[in-house]
């Protein structure tokens, strides 16, 4: 039996996690809603803005965060892009399946070329106050792994913000709800989609930079991320914001809890089978998401 | 009474495989050495295993690139059943990939009973799921250790061991295309790609979707078991990161789709290009990982510009050449026309 | 109908083409005896091992340049012919199917990785040619049989931490660590450098309270750092590579743990440690078969060739690769030939018979290809790293228990 320190010290954990995988999610399930597609390059746009916070750390020496200057409007310009120039040449009819294909062969591109630049090489970033950490009711708690907890909070609620507040986030949730309704009551739904792709690639700009505070990075990492990320989307119900968020944080800490038993790797499993528990039994997902019922 | 051109199409084609044929069987003696015969068994495992994955891409249209975990369980298996249940190796290849069949009835069950994007995301999560329970249940499968699949022919000198086994590839190779064949002439066949071409239409018209998709997935993980476990046989040395990798089910697919997802005989076209491009791209670039930024550009390249494969396009080529032109519609689908004209706003809304 | 004819003999066509093109070309070179013995090689040079593979790159090619420069072997040149395996078990057979098969290389020797190095050798088996490798210490690749492998290294990774089992089990009751922690990668060079110790210890009476594997792409040490930190272990084992070892360091700073002593295998004699982890290195201990100021003869040698032509001293993996060059060379001296065939067998039969001297010391190979030795201790004692047991070897007294970190 794990004592209680380790309990709540893993609970803690679990929930620094769980907000960087909402963050993520969240941008996945926003292209899901918006175009029925399922980015497998979102996590490799996350190892990439790592990448670039490492590199202006350790070539030009400017805090990781700042880097976040360039990388989200830079992102968000290549979602813009990616939507307008290559998804939106894909047959309406076999779009699901052939963007798969298409951001499959982005994310190996990418991963390609960030292991052509910077070498196979496992790269950390060495901040001063990488070891620091702050001590709550006997639990620890790491400075950098809270300052990436904040930026997935703020992200998270900026992106809240944006989609119930703003014209565009009505247009927006009026795209993915329904297109061509939209598109009847005037909507430009295709300046729309390609805004909406540009939002969900600025998360992983942040995302990435908030990865980039406490963990090793590597070309190949990505596999890693976009695994859970696409189990956390179709339990949270795909095309459903809200529930991204939950399921990340209820599996964020489940994962943490279930490492106290099992070890690292057989607690990772917990993803895969919510994924197919989730589909098996509820395919639309635990929190919400109409839409899922027919993908 | 068949036309000029038809009959002048079908006796190339006779005269191309038999052709082909002959180069194939008598490919281990043109060999120059071991090296080129290993590289031709590599390029014949990519065969069988694009061959066994358009099964599902080809006459369904759902895309897995889970299907590497597949050929990984059928290694595996194979491998398992020799050094922990005794089996004889042959014996041992048959019921691993039986084993990979009943597993895929609950992964199909899964991941076929919603569309597309689900089925996707699953495949993915196959292969990821697959390698952890791989890596971590070191135990049974050796984890990271690795497991070491005894030699079928022990004693045999290396070169000898190719040539047996380029052999059985392309003897696997060969089942695996008149099963597809067969089923493509079939009324399930038919059923198929009635789901391939509008998936609603077909569940209207009676035809038992939901059944039709697994039965057809059980089939091309069986065949997929058997092109892993074939290649472990050949191979010896299995690794969970090289077995469950989703790079290997993404060749698959990139093979099918470069071929020609709807043609018997595209993955094997797929297969030999895009097998001696990696070869020769490790012999040229070696020292860099370009060749993910090759393959990637090459995927994209064919999603975006040549969806339907190289042979429709040079078969298109050809008609256009010869003198009489025959048109049909029966190999024309919901997509093309969609993409030709007016219907694309119909697509657009049952897409949705 | 038509359609599909033609499609079909174009794909029966484009497949005809293609075999055809495949079988012409690549017609092997004819070797000669006068010509320079090509030496063939499979590196990770991209890919989870490309730094330590890029290490025994530079090993082997120190070996190439001085071998060359000092006359060659049998009067003729050495020259390397490294191909890339992309660390990747699939690609290591090609590579050398390729250079035995298809280039004629005389000689082959090992690539880097346990994981890799089984492969490899037994494409080298049954070829029959002779096998020296730099980097397979795991027991496992001793137990396959292999007839023609040779590891030229000191010692299998079980037996690295040795020395400091001795030293441990030999202190006095109270001072003894009662409770220790291991976390090993799942990987069987450096698990097996974890589980060696552990099973010492345990024989001992010294109680495991933790103990983690880890697959090789973890990146997220905090769980596994929670469950140290909370076990309160006298003692932390670490069977690391290189970043595993410091992320797993930097989470338990995070969380406050301070071991009585730490050890790590490999991480910490690396350049870039110290500051990897905020320079707290003080007392943290490593097993190394190799130190620069070792006194055996050809080492001097090494150390100041290798510097001039890299700009920075060799390290363990370098010395590796430069120990299995050694190792070759003199077989190749004493069996008079380098070639594929016979003269293969003259060069296992003349390894397996005959003690080598090299940069690493004196080296003899039991019956499965396995050395007969152990490893020295190093420890991190003021600011730098230093040899601290066998007492016969040290530079230094072995610090304990270790400052905080």
């Amino acid at each position: 039996m794990p004592s209680g320190a380790l309990l709540f010290q893993s609970v803690i954990l679990g929930l620094l996690l769980g907000g960087l995988y909402a963050l993520l999610a969240a941008g996945l399930t926003l292209y899901f809603g918006i175009m029925r597609v399922v980015m497998i390059a979102h996590s490799a746009f996350l190892i990439l803005a790592a990448y670039l916070a490492w590199w202006s750390h350790t070539e030009l020496g400017i805090d990781p965060l700042l880097s976040m200057l360039v990388t989200v409007p830079l992102f968000f310009g290549c979602g813009v892009l990616l939507q307008r120039l290559l998804l939106a040449r894909l047959r309406p009819v076999t779009l699901t399946m052939m963007s798969v294909l298409l951001t499959f062969a982005i994310a190996v591109v990418i991963e390609g070329l960030l292991g052509y630049v910077f070498s196979g090489t496992q790269r950390r970033i060495q901040l001063g106050y990488g070891s620091a950490s702050l001590e709550l009711f006997g639990a620890r708690i790491a400075v950098v792994k809270l300052i990436a907890f904040g930026l997935a909070g703020v992200a998270l609620a900026a992106l809240y913000l944006v989609m119930k507040k703003t014209t565009f986030g009505w247009a927006l949730r009026a795209t993915i709800q329904h297109r061509d309704a939209a598109k009847l009551v005037g909507i430009d739904t295709d300046r729309v989609a390609g805004f909406g792709f540009g939002l969900g690639l600025a998360t992983a700009a942040i995302g990435g930079t908030a990865l980039s505070l406490d963990t090793t990075i590597y070309p190949s990492l990505h596999w890693h991320w976009i695994g859970p990320l696409m189990a956390i989307i179709v339990v949270g119900g795909l095309g459903s914001v809200p529930g991204a968020a939950a399921a990340a944080m209820v599996l964020g800490l489940a994962q943490s809890l279930l490492q106290i038993e099992l070890g690292t790797t057989w607690a990772q499993t917990v993803f895969y089978l919510a994924l197919f528990l989730t589909l098996a039994v509820r395919p639309q997902g635990f929190f919400g998401g109409r839409l899922a019922q027919r993908f | 009474m068949p036309s000029v051109s038809e009959r002048s199409t079908k006796i190339a084609a006779t005269v191309a495989l038999t052709a082909f044929a002959a180069v194939a069987l008598a490919f281990p003696e043109l060999a120059p050495n071991p090296y080129i015969l290993s590289v031709g068994i590599v390029v014949l495992n990519y065969a069988v295993l694009s061959t066994s994955w358009n099964f599902v891409g080809g006459f369904t249209g759902y895309i897995s690139l889970g299907h590497g975990a597949l050929a990984g369980l059928g290694a595996y298996g194979t491998g398992l059943l020799i050094t922990k249940g005794g089996l004889p190796s042959f014996v041992a290849l048959g019921v691993g990939a039986v084993l990979v069949a009943v597993v895929a009835i609950p992964i199909g069950y899964a991941a076929l009973r919603v569309r597309g994007a689900s089925f996707v995301i699953v495949s993915i999560a196959l292969v990821l799921v697959t390698l952890l329970v791989f890596q971590s249940w070191a135990s049974f499968t050796g984890g990271s250790r690795g497991l070491n699949v005894p030699r079928p022919f022990p004693g045999m000198l290396r070169p000898e061991h190719h040539r047996v086994f380029f052999y059985l590839f392309l003897a696997l190779l060969a089942l695996a295309a008149l099963v597809w064949w067969l089923i493509d002439r079939s009324r399930f066949g038919l059923g198929l790609k009635a789901i391939r071409e509008d998936e609603d239409k077909a569940e209207t018209l009676g035809t038992p979707t939901f059944a039709y998709k697994l039965v057809v997935f059980v089939v091309s993980a069986f065949f997929t078991g058997l092109a892993g476990g074939l290649y472990a046989l050949w191979f010896g040395d299995l690794d969970p990161i090289f077995q469950f990798s989703i790079l290997t089910g993404s060749y698959m697919v990139l093979m099918a789709l470069l071929g020609g997802v709807r043609n018997l005989f595209g993955p094997l076209v797929g297969a030999l290009i895009v097998g001696s491009a990696l070869e020769y791209f490790k012999v040229e670039f070696g020292n860099t990982p370009l060749h993910l930024v090759a393959t990637g550009v090459l995927l994209a390249l064919v999603v975006l510009f040549m969806p339907d494969g190289v042979l429709p396009a040079l078969g298109a080529l050809l008609r256009r050449l010869s003198p009489t032109t025959d048109t049909s519609i029966r190999e024309v689908t919901a997509a093309e026309l969609a993409a030709t004209g007016g219907d694309r706003q119909h697509a657009e809304s049952r897409n949705l | 109908m038509t359609i599909r004819k033609a499609t079909w003999a174009t794909a029966v066509g484009a497949t005809l083409a293609l075999v055809l093109g495949a079988c012409g070309g690549d017609e092997p070179e004819e070797t000669t005896n006068d010509g320079p013995i090509v030496v063939g090689i499979s590196l990770p040079l991209t890919g989870d091992f490309s730094e330590p593979g890029k290490g025994v790159q530079r090993g082997y090619e120190a070996w190439a340049k001085i071998t060359n420069d000092n006359g060659g072997l049998l009067g003729r040149q050495v020259e390397l012919k490294i191909l890339d395996d992309q660390s990747n078990a699939d690609r290591v057979v090609a590579d050398y199917e390729q250079l035995i098969g298809s280039d004629q290389v005389d000689i082959v020797v090992g690539p880097f990785s346990t994981r890799l190095v089984v492969p490899a050798a037994r494409v080298a088996q049954e070829y029959g040619m002779l096998f020296v490798e730099p980097a397979g210490a795991a027991k496992e690749v001793f137990e396959q049989g292999f007839k023609n492998l040779f590891y030229a290294a000191p010692a299998v990774a079980n037996d690295h931490y040795n020395h400091l089992a001795e030293y441990l089990l030999a202190l006095p009751a109270g001072q003894k660590p009662t409770s220790v922690a291991y976390a090993a990668m799942d990987d069987p060079f450096a698990q097996g450098t974890a589980y060696g110790l552990k099973e010492k210890l345990e024989a001992g009476g010294v109680k495991t309270v933790v103990d983690e594997v880890y697959p090789p792409n973890t990146t997220d040490f905090s769980s596994i750092a929670a469950k140290i930190a909370t076990s309160k272990a006298d003692m932390l084992v670490g069977g690391s590579q290189y970043q595993d070892g410091v992320n797993l360091i930097v989470a338990l700073q995070q969380l406050n743990y301070q071991p009585k002593l730490a050890a790590f295998s490999t991480a910490p004699t690396s350049p870039e440690f110290a500051a990897a982890i905020g320079n707290k290195t003080e007392g943290i201990l490593s097993p190394t078969g190799y130190t620069q100021q070792a006194p055996y003869p050809s080492n001097k040698e090494f150390v100041e060739k290798y510097t001039a032509q890299f700009g920075s001293p060799p390290e363990e993996d370098e010395a590796n690769a430069y120990t299995t060059g050694q190792v070759v060379a003199a077989a190749i001296t004493a069996a008079g030939c380098a070639e594929q065939g016979d003269c293969q067998k003259k060069l296992i039969d003349w390894v397996r018979a005959n003690k080598v001297e090299t940069v690493v010391g004196p080296l003899s190979w039991d019956e499965t290809g396995k050395p007969q030795g152990a490893h020295m201790i190093q420890q991190w004692v003021g600011g730098e790293i230093q040899i601290v047991l066998p007492a016969d070897a040290k530079e230094t007294d072995l610090v304990y228990p270790k400052p905080a970190w």
